[in-house]
């Protein structure tokens, strides 16, 4: 293969993912992968990726120099690459192309399981927001730092609810307490026997939704639950419990009310 | 690639989908950095610049040699050429093996994508943690092989450029024997190149980008197979993630399980840490010994080594630096073992 006709192919493989990268980033549907602040970073590596594959496409017929001499090594090239160049492009192309295809911006249900969906909650160090780590709170503390919808609920995240199992401070506080939140709903395949139970999640993520984790809480409704689109976003409104269910406990909201939602600007918890 | 297509179901294909563009996303404009710069090392720095760098005494040269990738940081791949080109020179081996381990960890690209992607999970620990172990490894490497003939390290051919250069323990400023009314400002060349100034007007330029993205394909097709691995795994799609998320636990087979992988996903040093961070399973230091192990010695590398070492060097190179990195990751874990992947 000649080597403009080399570099063809490989400032179009470049191309190509700078394509892919700039189209996601304009048109919204990187909320879906990345953290906000890697967002800027793709966007101008998309750009770079750019400016690289037309330069070297734009220059493919035209003399390059390298400076040294190549009588000091022989066997020197500044463009071989390590497998045959349609191979190379093959790998860096058609991977890309079939995610391009397949992705729906979300995950199945397995993965969504395999992702902490069912896992039981762990007692352990949570990512609480800083107003709870404060001593001595009390459930006034609390309730003022959370807005009030008109019917009488304290507006609350699910990273809050479900984190809450880990501090023994805060979780008695917001036990009992009216309180209304948002996530998509998925069915109970945990500890479900009546059928009256619904599960509500967001996703946390790190850096990218390859790295994410289900935050889960359980919803019970006491009767069999209202039918809603499954993974679709709804808000519910009821009081908060931590039961202790087979030796763990569990973030259960008995829903007095449900209502579909729109998704929220960012669907995904975020770090902080 | 598409016998794999036609086998999954819609649900795999969408979460390998997903996994796969989100940590590509992530990865790829750390590798696009990376190898720009490399490409304009290539092209724009003179071989000889970093012989120029060291101390003449071995102990000092071979640290300095450790810490060379924070000022001419290339990642494992582009570092192969380059060690090949300096050996032959007459940089001492301890040196250049030195150099070689370290500066595809050492170097600032590999910091700041290491710290990018562990956001959450103590990054300046990774970064500080990977960057020291990288360098003590790298050191320890080139103060055994200073003691060590060159011959049992070489290959025959690397090695009679070597004898024939001056040994650079002896270097003298001079030996850059160039012509100093021939001095310019944009001469690159080593000692005793016999080079005309025939060069295209921005040919340099053309040369830079063209090595850059040479150096982009190169990297690019290692990372979207070790990606498409990653992705397999991350989404329980590929067999045997039940089996490895097993081991995740085991505070002695987890590290050694991680560097076999960083050994067969061969990613590039400035990109590998965005598929680290994402083995939530896995503790911190299984992590570190990933992240550490990788660009030392994986399947390309063994490939790329084989141009400048002997390959029983290579065996005996990659047993010590695995019983090394994973000694050195299991006490970590025990010295800090409340470090997990998540906060």
């Amino acid at each position: 293969m000649s080597a403009p006709v080399r570099r063809v192919l490989f400032s179009l493989a470049l191309l190509l993912w700078s394509a892919v990268m700039l189209y996601f980033h304009s048109s919204g549907r990187i909320q879906k992968y990345l953290a906000p602040d890697f967002r800027p970073i793709l966007f101008v590596g998309g750009l770079g990726l750019a400016v690289v594959g037309l330069f070297n496409l734009l220059t493919a017929r035209e003399p390059g120099s390298c400076g040294h001499d190549a009588a000091d090594d022989p066997g020197h090239d500044h463009e071989a690459t390590d497998l045959h160049p349609v191979t190379a492009l093959l790998l860096m192309v058609l991977p890309v192309g079939l995610s391009v295809a397949w992705t729906k911006d979300e995950y199945s249900a397995a993965a969504l399981a395999r992702k902490g969906l069912y896992d039981a909650p762990s007692p352990t160090a949570a990512p609480l927001p800083a107003m709870m780590m404060q001593a001595q709170l009390v459930r006034e503390d609390i309730e003022k730092s959370h807005r009030k919808t008109p019917d009488g609920y304290h507006e609350f995240n699910l990273l809050e609810l479900f984190f809450a199992i880990g501090d023994r401070t805060v979780q008695p506080l917001i036990d009992g307490m009216k309180i209304e939140t948002e996530g998509r709903w998925v069915d109970e395949k945990a500890n479900n026997p009546q059928g009256t139970r619904k599960r509500l999640y967001r996703l946390f993520i790190t850096c990218c939704a390859a790295d994410s984790r289900a935050i889960p809480i359980v919803l019970e409704y006491g009767a069999p639950p209202p039918v809603f689109p499954e993974n679709g976003w709804v808000k519910v409104a009821g009081t908060m419990g931590y039961p202790l269910e087979n030796g763990v406990l569990q973030p259960v909201l008995r829903v007095e009310r449900t209502l579909a939602a729109d998704p929220p600007f960012e669907e995904h918890f975020l770090r902080y | 690639m598409a016998r794999f297509a036609c086998r999954v179901s819609f649900d795999s294909r969408q979460d390998f989908a997903l996994a796969f563009l989100s940590i590509l996303f992530e990865g790829a404009p750390f590798i696009l950095l990376g190898t720009l710069i490399s490409g304009f090392i290539d092209v724009y720095l003179p071989s000889g610049a970093m012989d120029r760098f060291l101390p003449r005494r071995r102990v000092p040269a071979v640290l300095v040699a450790g810490l060379l990738g924070a000022v001419f940081p290339v990642c494992e791949c582009a570092v192969v050429p380059v060690i090949r080109r300096l050996v032959r020179k007459g940089l001492p081996v301890s040196c250049a093996l030195t150099y070689m381990l370290a500066a595809p960890i050492v170097n600032p690209v590999t910091a700041l994508s290491t710290w990018k992607a562990f956001q959450g999970q103590y990054p300046e620990w990774m970064t500080a943690s990977r960057l020291l172990l990288g360098f003590l490894m790298a050191v320890a490497v080139g103060l055994v092989a200073s003691r060590l003939p060159a011959a049992s390290m070489l290959k025959p051919k690397v090695l009679d450029r070597h004898d024939d250069a001056a040994p650079s323990d002896v270097r003298d400023p001079q030996d850059h024997a160039h012509d100093p009314a021939h001095r310019d400002e944009t001469c690159c060349h080593e000692a005793g190149c016999g080079h005309a100034h025939d060069e295209v007007p921005g040919g340099r330029m053309v040369a830079a980008f063209r090595s850059a993205m040479r150096d982009f394909i190169d990297v690019g097709v290692y990372f979207a197979i070790g990606v498409s691995i990653t992705a397999l795994f991350n989404t329980g799609i590929a067999p045997g993630a039940e089996w490895l998320d097993g081991l995740a636990g085991d505070r002695f087979l987890a590290p050694m399980a991680l560097m076999v992988l960083a050994f067969i996903l061969s990613l590039c040093s400035t990109s590998d840490a965005f598929i680290a961070a994402t083995l939530d399973k896995f503790a911190w230091s299984a992590k570190l010994a990933f992240l550490t192990f990788g660009p030392m010695m994986d399947v390309k590398l063994v490939f790329l080594y084989q141009s400048v070492l002997r390959r029983r060097f290579i065996l005996i190179l990659a047993a010590g630096l695995f019983a090394a990195i994973g000694s050195v990751a299991i006490v970590w874990q025990q010295l800090w073992p409340n470090l997990s992947s998540m906060p």
